[in-house]
């Protein structure tokens, strides 16, 4: 059957699937997100304990995602848990690094001022600091988001949710009746997530970065 | 004589590791009212003194106190709503609309918001800029000038007695610079703010201060006077190097001719200049000496020439 009549047949399920697929990865992304900010403001002041941290994570995403998958396994069994947890992890390094990056590149001239207007220090985080360094934070995360989207479809072979499972079915009975179509459905699928994602996080940032900042 | 604002009590600064005083103990009267501007080299110490203040910087010793009230150990974030801060960088949050920078003290304080309205408007409105006009422009879409403009008025927000500016015009071209000096000491006539103002321009020093404190190497407070009490009698060599030349000259634009009295008529000796030297130079000698003739040295003794002040005003005259 050609290519296009196996999606209208399958649209159900990869539809299903594509559901599936972004949120794993939005909830990875949420929880690396809140891990990453949170690192990068705890280590504010310790700076050695903050490139350790920032080496680290950076070395995690080195690791093969399969490998890492696999060995998750053991710890957390089978399905969501072992798939949230390693996109998770994947996902730390670029929000983490923005944020310092983001924070870094405030000058110093503003929070000077503003510490010398009496506003305190989680003020000025909350109304200065963060604000500006939001649209380099914001795209970490979608750095972050996109990533995400390839990375999940592997999580289909510990059994995660989402279109890895089109690509990881369709394969291990390649060669029988449209098992390419099946693979290249959950492939396909993972682009169009992906771009929508991207999208998205296009307007988010037209939406949400300050207007002062692109006058 | 008016009340104490600002008295430095033994205020000195030093930082870990770092031989010697980033700023040496250092004791200052400062009245109510009064325009004091700090002066120096880079690195004197001015403006940590300054920043020791609104404890920007934290005194390693000594204390302050500020309108009777000793400042040392109170919440530094409360005080600092207290007084007004204008930086060199200006510093606008640049996410926040002019009017929303200037309301921003008044807002940390709690004021109504038609009452930040209000005072916002006539805040951008002492400072030159129309409050529709600029009210709700970014800082990004305002010159430097107009940047400084709000940060003085943001300073001014919620009525501190006490300001303190850093090189506040330090950035600004010159022309525009001597403009908003000018409007400043307008608008100072008016406020009666006490300030303290550091800059590394003598002449913006001498021009602006009621009084002028010259810090010297090693963070010592070398002389506190009035540019006059300066340009007449400089306290040491380091002073009268750091006026520089024409100091004579420049202290004849403190002095008003309503303010001079005849002098006694006295004989003095005749300058000796030799043929080179600029008009303006043997002006500027004449007037430190109190000369009022000069003797041109020629080749020889025979060569020389005789002028009198008078001769040199009107063969130097543009007419």
């Amino acid at each position: 059957m050609p290519f296009h009549e196996y999606v209208l047949r399958n649209a159900h399920r990869i539809m299903f699937l594509a559901a599936q697929h972004v949120q794993l990865v939005l909830l990875s992304v949420a929880v690396a997100t809140a891990i990453g900010v949170g690192l990068a403001l705890a280590t504010e002041r310790a700076p050695r304990l903050r490139s350790w941290l920032l080496s680290t994570t950076g070395v995690l995403l080195t690791m093969p995602s399969f490998a890492l998958f696999g060995l998750l396994v053991p710890v957390l069994g089978l399905g969501l848990g072992p798939a949230v947890v390693a996109l998770t992890v994947y996902a730390i390094f670029p929000i983490l690094r923005n944020t310092v990056t983001g924070l870094e590149t405030v000058t110093p001239a503003v929070v000077d001022a503003a510490k010398g207007m009496g506003m305190r220090s989680g003020q000025r985080l909350r109304m200065v600091r963060l604000p500006l360094a939001w649209p380099v934070i914001l795209n970490g995360i979608r750095v972050s988001t996109i990533m995400l989207v390839a990375i999940a479809a592997i999580g289909a072979a510990v059994r995660g949710p989402g279109l890895g499972e089109l690509i990881f079915r369709g394969l291990a009975r390649i060669g029988g009746a449209n098992a390419l179509n099946e693979a290249l459905s959950g492939v396909l699928g993972i682009v169009v997530v992906a771009l929508l994602l991207d999208l998205s996080f296009v307007l988010i940032g037209r939406l949400t970065t300050p207007r002062g900042l692109h006058v | 004589m008016s009340d104490v604002m600002i008295r430095l009590d033994e205020v000195h600064k030093r930082y870990d590791g770092q031989a010697g005083d980033a700023v040496a103990p250092l004791s200052m009267e400062i009245r109510e009212g009064e325009f004091v501007v700090f002066v120096g080299p880079s690195g004197c110490g001015k403006t940590t003194t300054l920043r020791m203040i609104n404890r920007m910087v934290e005194p390693s010793g000594g204390r302050i106190w500020i309108d009777g009230r000793d400042v040392t150990d109170v919440d530094p974030d409360e005080l600092r709503k207290h007084i007004g801060y204008v930086i060199q960088q200006v510093g606008l949050i640049p996410h926040l609309t002019v009017a929303a920078n200037v309301g921003l003290v008044p807002k940390l304080l709690g004021w109504q918001r038609d009452r930040i309205e209000a005072r916002t408007a006539e805040l951008l409105d002492l400072v030159g800029l129309d409050p529709a006009a600029f009210g709700g422009r970014y800082p990004k879409q305002l010159s430097g000038g107009q940047q400084q403009r709000v940060g003085v008025a943001r300073a001014l927000a919620a009525d501190p007695p006490v300001m303190l500016m850093d090189e506040p015009f330090g950035a600004i071209d010159p022309i525009t610079r001597a403009r908003l000096q000018e409007e400043f000491l307008a608008l100072q006539r008016r406020i009666r703010k006490t300030i303290v103002f550091v800059t590394h321009d003598v002449d913006e020093a001498l021009r602006l201060g009621d009084r002028v404190a010259v810090f010297g190497e090693g963070s010592r407070l070398v002389q506190f006077d009035t540019p006059l009490g300066i340009l007449t009698n400089p306290a040491d060599d380091y002073v009268r190097d750091f006026l520089g030349s024409g100091a004579a000259v420049r202290r004849l634009g403190l002095l008003n001719v309503g303010d001079l009295r005849k002098p006694e008529p006295a004989d003095r000796l005749p300058l000796r200049v030799s043929s080179g030297d600029s008009v303006h130079s043997v002006l500027e000698r004449m007037l430190r000496d109190g000369a009022d003739r000069v003797i041109i040295e020629g080749e020889s003794t025979e060569d020389d020439r005789e002028l009198t002040l008078r001769e040199l005003l009107m063969a130097g005259s543009a007419r």
